[in-house]
């Protein structure tokens, strides 16, 4: 049985309430923080010998796609009803959204600490003790546009661009690929200041707090930042039913890229599925 | 990176020092060697009320301790570097990174988790402790 993912500026107060209560039943149990760790554990940069399978690669959008289906199955095992909405950040652009409201995400941080102190993931309601992440701090923390060096969600002008690409991604496979539909949505650009923040990347930035860093999976909002980039890949690949994903074979030796990057058939970490596995979604969920 | 062994004893034994004496023994780390090469990865300074040490690894990378803690280092494509802090910002030199992580610390400390980050070994094995 397909399920929908809805815009989560369209759930219902009891559909939102039902969302919140199996993402904090998911927490209770220890499952969630082994998500934040998955995500912790799969963070490698561009710049090393490694093998990248999450960010800065091809297969960022395979990994994440079959990182929210396992985030999404253990919520549905909780209630068979609830799916991860997603937040359209081109249009519920401001602090002042909807999302933030205290029955949902919550708001932004405090100005001293940037500690969020209302919802229901504020450490202070009693339910979301921060145990993975790259501080000691033990709350969740945002900073709502970055006051110190401003930055602005995306526009739905700058989402047209990335939808205008062809290609599904491009050597050198990486943050540097110049072209390709993959690093567009990503968003590493070179430039300077806040243009080299574009799509997936500046909304982490603008959320600011554990939002910024590897432990990015504590906030709740992430599942919902990603829910919109799978949405967004899904509407690409609707458009452009011919562009497969890239690369379709393993980086021969010699190549920089060799053994760093997911071909089309080769498996992903932790699951070993391969992206070429979670190319197609219909028969599991849709976006409406 | 082959280092020769004096060189990397030192700097294992460095890390060790800083980490377990929250860098009060830090400048033990940058001292010029007797041959006068200062390493390349070298700064101590206070900045925002931290002190920030760098130094080169066992493996010459360019390494990190925040108030004695260490940060992880991740070299990108672009020559620049990320921490796990700051995941979208990549800095054009370690000290530039190092700053950056501190400026989104607030009042928080590093956690472990910060010292070592991206495990793509599919059999679970992780290189947390011996990069610690």
């Amino acid at each position: 049985m397909v399920y929908t993912r809805k815009n989560q500026r369209d759930l219902t107060a009891a559909e939102r309430r039902k969302f919140v209560a199996a993402v904090l039943e998911l927490k209770r149990t220890g499952a969630y923080d082994r998500f934040v760790r998955t995500h912790i554990d799969h963070y490698t940069a561009d710049g090393g010998g490694r093998l990248r399978i999450a960010h800065m690669t091809p297969s960022f959008l395979p990994w994440h796609r079959k990182f929210l289906l396992e985030f999404e199955t253990a919520l549905r095992r909780i209630d068979p009803t609830v799916s991860v909405p997603y937040w359209d950040w081109t249009r519920d652009n401001s602090p002042a959204s909807s999302i933030w409201r205290e029955d949902f995400m919550g708001g932004n941080g405090r100005r001293a600490d940037l500690q969020v102190m209302t919802g229901p993931f504020a450490h202070s309601a009693g339910h979301w003790t921060i145990t993975q992440s790259m501080t000691d701090g033990k709350y969740l923390t945002r900073d709502f546009g970055r006051p110190r060096d401003p930055i602005t969600l995306p526009t739905a002008t700058q989402l047209d661009e990335v939808m205008r690409e062809r290609v599904y991604d491009a050597a050198p496979w990486n943050s540097t690929s110049a072209t390709g539909f993959r690093n567009a949505l990503e968003g590493w650009a070179p430039g300077r200041g806040n243009e080299r923040f574009r799509i997936h990347n500046r909304v982490h930035r603008w959320v600011g707090g554990l939002m910024l860093g590897g432990g990015s999976v504590n906030d709740p909002v992430f599942w919902l930042h990603h829910s919109f980039v799978d949405l967004v890949w899904s509407r690409w690949q609707q458009r452009n039913p011919g562009a497969a994903y890239l690369p379709a074979e393993p980086p021969p030796l010699g190549d920089a890229q060799y053994r760093k990057v997911a071909a089309r058939h080769e498996p992903m970490a932790p699951w070993g599925v391969t992206p070429a596995s979670m190319f197609d979604h219909s028969r599991i969920y849709r976006y409406v | 990176m082959i280092v020769p062994r004096r060189v990397a004893l030192r700097s294992l034994f460095a890390l060790a020092v800083t980490a377990f004496t929250g860098g009060a023994l830090g400048r033990i780390a940058i001292r010029p060697e007797s041959g006068g090469t200062r390493d390349p990865h070298a700064f101590d300074e206070m900045y925002r009320g931290r002190r920030l040490l760098g130094f080169s690894g066992p493996g010459g990378e360019p390494t990190a301790l925040v108030d004695g803690r260490p940060l992880h280092l991740m070299r990108c494509a672009d020559g620049g570097y990320v921490t796990p802090i700051d995941h979208y910002e990549s800095c054009p030199t370690p000290l530039a990174a190092t700053r950056a992580a501190v400026d989104e610390l607030g009042t928080a400390r590093l956690s472990p988790l910060a010292a070592a980050h991206g495990v793509t070994d599919p059999t679970g094995g992780s290189p947390r402790g011996v990069h610690a």
